[in-house]
């Protein structure tokens, strides 16, 4: 072994060292700023799917001809498997990308500064849009957004719910309230 | 692997990884009534004054579709081997065109890896310009391998950490909420003995990655396990990027797997 050899595993081996004792404590926001927020994907934290326990959840619902309020339905994609996924997949990506945005939602109502208005950002803009599409009877691809639409609704609302992802029979065992929209007209 | 090899193969599955990306992309716009160019562009920072006004020209449904038929193009040339510097750049700058169109990530993890292929890519071109492309090649899959060596050790050390990783509970809750779940009732990933193997098999294999640098034998197999592991990905959680934006980094583990013993 040279001595080059040498060093760049020790270098390699200081690396993971230093992650292991840096990189896996926990940063809130540790990449902040809106340039940064845009390119964050040049400093990733790689952890994935690492916190078991609740995860945000869009639910909705919309008034009837007769004022009459439907049930709040999950709006949250479940797809049929083809393995020709595997080589075009964009209705799940989109779907997944419209899941990102409740998340990001969830996200800037915990870093709302006192004082904010959460309707000025971008994200609840965007997720009245999904939720607005879910009651219209929107579809991802072949599948409806949501089991009972309402095309005809005048009016919808939403929530935003931290639900746990433990279920017993399909229902999340808590589901907390985090936002509710206020009634909303729906439009053509 | 001999580093010609290496680079050949890196560039085939970026470029692929690149065109299935850009054919999605194309027919996006298509299925989504959501994301909003007039609202995602409030988020744009006004200063530099400027930059805003760009995206407005650029982002426009004519000129997005251009710009993702120039990156398919480019992932072809890449694909073929004639792919320079100004090739690398141009791809380099698309990709973060595409970052401020989709807050950061269109689809996550899968889109930062892609980066790091294509900042791989763009490393070799510009070092290769000035200290010739072997010196090129040789910094930009390190750079690729250690990201991706990073991702894995990071993804199976912060599950190690959490108690419902440990005790195999988190391994059918994430299933549950999959995409093409949830699980049947009866699924044996509900079996916590089943759950706690499996899950503890698969985050010391993560977190026990770079390993894989000190023999190039051993690489293989890591990498291998990885190709079954991001296939499982998709088969729950339809994350198909996720495996090819992966894929394209183990050619260069492979190199670097060959290269401190040599």
């Amino acid at each position: 072994m040279t001595a080059f050899t040498l060093i760049t595993l020790v270098l390699v081996g200081v690396y993971f060292m230093w992650l292991a004792f840096f990189g896996l404590r926990r940063h809130r926001h540790l990449v902040q700023g809106p340039w940064l927020f845009f390119f964050r994907a040049f400093f990733p934290n790689w952890k994935f799917y690492h916190a078991a326990g609740k995860a945000p959840r869009l639910y909705v619902r919309a008034q009837g001809p007769y004022g009459v309020w439907g049930d709040w339905q999950r709006v949250y994609a479940r797809m049929p498997w083809r393995a020709g996924h595997v080589l075009h997949n964009p209705v799940v990506n989109l779907a997944l990308n419209h899941q990102n945005l409740v998340d990001h939602l969830w996200s800037d109502v915990q870093d709302l500064p006192e004082g904010g208005d959460i309707r000025e950002r971008a994200t609840y803009q965007l997720v009245t849009r999904l939720a607005h599409e879910a009651v219209r009877g929107g579809h991802w691809g072949d599948v409806p957004m949501l089991p009972a639409a309402s095309p005809d609704a005048p009016h919808f609302q939403f929530e935003l719910r931290m639900d746990a992802l433990l279920e017993n029979e399909r229902v999340p065992a808590s589901s907390e309230l985090v936002l509710q929209s206020p009634v909303l007209a729906t439009w053509n | 692997m001999e580093l010609n090899l290496a680079v050949r193969a890196f560039e085939l599955l970026l470029g692929f990884s690149l065109a299935l990306q850009c054919i999605e992309y194309l027919r996006i716009p298509a299925l989504d009534r959501v994301n909003d160019w007039a609202i995602l562009r409030s988020e744009i920072p006004e200063r530099p004054r400027g930059v805003r006004a760009l995206l407005d020209v650029l982002l426009t449904a004519r000129n997005y579709r251009v710009l993702i038929v120039l990156r398919l193009a480019l992932a072809i040339g890449l694909m073929s081997g004639g792919l320079g510097l100004a090739g690398s750049l141009l791809l380099f700058a698309i990709a973060l065109v595409l970052l401020l169109r989709w807050r950061g990530a269109f689809n996550g993890g899968s889109d930062f890896m892609t980066l790091v292929g294509l900042t791989g890519l763009l490393i070799a071109h510009l070092a290769g310009t000035f200290k010739g492309m072997d010196f090129g090649w040789r910094a930009g899959l390190w750079y690729i391998t250690l990201q991706s060596l990073t991702s894995y050790f990071m993804s199976g050390w912060v599950k190690l950490l959490h108690a419902s990783w440990r005790s195999g509970r988190a391994l059918p809750q994430f299933l549950d909420t999959g995409i093409y779940g949830p699980l049947p009732s009866n699924s044996l990933y509900r079996q916590p003995w089943l759950a706690r193997t499996i899950s503890w098999t698969f985050t010391v294999w993560e977190g026990l990655f770079p390993l894989a640098l000190l023999d190039v034998r051993l690489a293989a197999l890591f990498c291998a396990v990885a190709s079954v592991f991001h296939f499982l990905v998709f088969r729950f959680f339809g994350l198909n990027r996720f495996f090819w934006a992966w894929m394209t980094t183990y050619p260069a583990i492979l190199w670097c797997a060959g290269q401190p013993m040599s």
